[in-house]
């Protein structure tokens, strides 16, 4: 039971970080901009989808809805992305740490937009973790909520996969991230496919703010926490790579589950032992290419 | 910014206040200025803006009445972020604004570098909390123009105190949920303490250490649960707390555990009864809803800030009230004793000993600059008209026994000291 419960306390918080590092991932991977808010986007899905279950509640929606509520009102904060990428337009032919300050300034600025809408006071939704009860395994009782977003932080990380592998759109993201020049020559709308491919990755980590948030509270720097777990996230997966992503996000997620449960002052430690040893013995992540 | 340069910096900035640039105004014509460092984003975000709106009323007060000895206060306010940062910004308060005196500040690292800078150049200084302890350990011996308004580890010993005579007999196993800060370790430890000095056979089977801002505490919920602990002591501080109280009740953590909460009142509002139950030992440092013991002035405080912030104030208000208060009442006791405008050592002298009504009822700085004042703690309850728990069978305990005295070891003096609730 004991390993149960490691197992799922720790697919619980890789389904939710998976989302956000998959989205850094994407953005890196075609526009290779270090996105450092998309914690922001994290934070900013979680009171976007408090605001949308108090508003389903309002108009009497059923809680069987409430999940498809929370992935629809990260969706609509993902338009936040298409002004996001325009003012990121500036920097794609400057050098890299210019483009890693100017999402640092995105994300501190977001902290005083979030802040000035709701406020410094984080904010919880009640009526809504429990209403789907739990689910009993043995000694073993796990609120079934958790169950629904490890569904579908998998769930989303399987369409993607299947996005970028199998459709049309996909094939075309991927090889105009490979060769974004012969794209521009084969008719390929670079620009298009830029901001689409920003608003996707901003989606991955609204969506990721709204489904945590039932289970936990909106806080203004909840996206702080979370965006340097997905950093040891890319580091361990390899950056770019999107089962690097899913790879990592369970190896953070069970490591630190593990570890909490067995010695916590070892919380973070543990985590960044592991990201040296991969920075030591395989610099380009498990699932990352080699460059020159 | 390295040691080195903190001490150069903090010493050029002695030697322009002992130039005089810091003597008092002769003509106290003008607006009394009083800086205010408050946090309004990040982790201590909503305690800092909590601080600021009870200033503000304050001193809407006061300039309705006539200000401070005749002059009208001006606020000046500048943001608490790193203590760097922050010591640049009490500076440019000091030196640009001409502010007469700085107040606010939340955390233990900025305040214990604003301290230094306070006595050096020779500011009045009142921190909303920290300051003059390392933790518990004295830095500053004999502080002269530092104060704080508030000790919280006195909460901790009176949280921990109120367990053991209520829980004695019902509990072995014990587990801690506490901020990976000073004052989550200092709480935690106090409560070790405690068992030890009455001797209190205990085993602590998970001690769990909450970051600040973490918004998924499952694993450490987990770790707990599966420890299945008779007795679970919580002292979480900041936004993780409706987390942590969501998350374990959810887990069914709260079953079977007694429950202690040292310090509730940044959270109070926070802690909703969909996941904080009823009978958990809640320390609030003060009343933050309408009671219907609490003195007028507290319950007009509330009143006004509930009408217009739509939310109950939290405990920083009433430190931050106390601090604008302590300073007014001490400037007009130390011109009414001078017979002019008071110069600051004048002020300082004058605030020490001083009792003011303050929201949480009367409070008095005593000369080691540290207040003597009550702190509330009650059992939490859903009887009242919010969606958040209140407490019942409140007791409003003087902080005089619970604080050690100046320059003693603090883990010792518990050993050694008589507590009585």
């Amino acid at each position: 039971m004991r390993v149960l419960d490691i197992l799922l306390g720790g697919l619980f918080h890789a389904a939710v970080l998976f989302l956000v590092a998959a989205g850094l991932q994407l953005v890196f991977g075609v526009q290779k901009i270090v996105n450092l808010a998309c914690g922001s986007f994290y934070a900013f899905g979680a009171y976007v989808g408090i605001a949308a279950i108090s508003a389903a509640l309002s108009f009497g929606l059923p809680p069987t809805l409430f999940p498809a509520v929370l992935v629809l009102a990260g969706l609509v904060a993902a338009l936040v992305g298409v002004a996001v990428e325009l003012l990121l337009r500036q920097a794609y032919k400057r050098d890299d740490s210019f483009q890693m300050l100017l999402t640092f300034a995105v994300m501190l600025m977001f902290q005083d937009i979030i802040r000035f809408i709701w406020g410094a006071t984080p904010l919880s939704l009640t009526g809504v973790y429990m209403v789907y009860g739990t689910v009993n395994i043995g000694s073993l009782s796990v609120p079934a909520y958790n169950l629904i977003v490890i569904a579908i932080g998998g769930g989303l990380a399987l369409a993607l996969a299947y996005f970028l592998r199998k459709t049309n759109y996909g094939r075309i993201l991927r090889a105009a991230a490979e060769n974004p020049g012969m794209g521009q020559a084969l008719g390929v709308n670079v620009r298009r496919l830029y901001q689409v491919t920003f608003v996707l990755g901003t989606a991955l980590g609204t969506i990721g703010g709204a489904l945590v948030v039932p289970a936990s509270a909106a806080s203004v720097d909840m996206g702080l926490e979370l965006v340097v777990e997905a950093f040891a996230v890319v580091v361990i997966g390899g950056l770019g790579s999107m089962p690097g992503a899913a790879l990592g996000a369970v190896t953070v997620g069970l490591t630190r589950s593990l570890v909490v449960s067995l010695y916590p002052e070892f919380d973070l430690l543990s985590i960044y032992v592991i990201v040296v040893f991969i920075l030591v013995v395989r610099p380009r992540g498990i699932f990352g290419e080699a460059t020159a | 910014m390295n040691r080195r340069k903190f001490l150069k910096s903090a010493s050029s900035f002695g030697l322009v206040a002992a130039s005089g640039v810091y003597a008092p105004a002769l003509a106290q014509a003008g607006p009394l200025k009083v800086g205010l460092l408050a946090a309004r984003s990040g982790a201590l975000g909503n305690i800092g803006e909590g601080g600021l709106r009870a200033v503000q009323w304050s001193v809407d007060r006061l300039n309705k009445q006539g200000g401070i000895a005749g002059r009208r206060v001006e606020l000046v306010v500048e943001e608490e972020t790193s203590p760097k940062d922050t010591s640049d910004r009490f500076k440019k308060l000091v030196l640009q604004n001409g502010v007469e005196c700085v107040q606010g500040v939340i955390s233990t690292g900025v305040t214990l570098s604003l301290g230094v800078l306070a006595e050096e150049s020779r500011t009045i200084f009142i921190a909303w909390d920290g300051t003059t302890q390392s933790g518990v350990d004295e830095t500053m011996p004999n502080p002269k123009y530092t104060f704080r308004s508030t000790d919280n580890e006195v909460e901790a010993i009176i949280a921990g105190v109120l367990a053991i005579n209520r829980y004695q007999g019902q509990f072995r196993t014990i587990a801690g949920f506490n901020n990976d800060y000073s004052y989550g370790r200092n709480a935690w430890s106090v409560f070790q303490a405690l068992l030890k000095k009455y001797k209190i056979d205990n085993q602590s089977v998970s001690e769990q250490w909450v970051k600040v801002g973490s918004v998924d505490l499952t694993p450490a919920v987990n770790a707990v649960r599966a420890s299945d602990p008779d007795l679970l002591y919580l002292s979480v501080l900041f936004g993780e707390a409706p987390v942590l109280m969501k998350q374990a009740s959810a887990a069914g953590l709260f079953q079977r555990a007694k429950l202690v909460y040292s310090m509730g009142g940044f959270n109070q509002s926070q802690l909703k009864k969909e996941f904080t139950p009823e009978g958990m030992i809640l320390g609030l440092n003060t009343l933050d809803f309408d009671y219907p013991n609490a003195s007028p002035l507290q319950k007009e405080f509330v009143a006004y800030y509930m009408d217009r912030f739509k939310e109950p104030p939290t405990s920083a208000a009433e430190r931050a009230y106390f601090a604008m208060e302590l300073y007014a009442r001490g400037v007009e006791r130390a011109a009414k004793a001078v017979g002019k405008w008071p110069t600051k050592e004048d002020i300082t002298a004058n605030m020490e000993d001083l009792e003011v009504e303050s929201l949480g009822g009367k409070a008095r700085m005593k000369k080691n600059h540290i207040p003597e004042q009550l702190f509330f703690i009650g059992t939490t309850t859903h009887d009242n008209k919010y969606d958040f728990v209140t407490v019942k069978d409140v007791q409003a305990i003087s902080s005089e026994q619970f604080q050690k005295p100046p320059n003693t070891d603090f883990w010792k003096w518990i050993e050694s000291a008589k507590f009585e609730i």
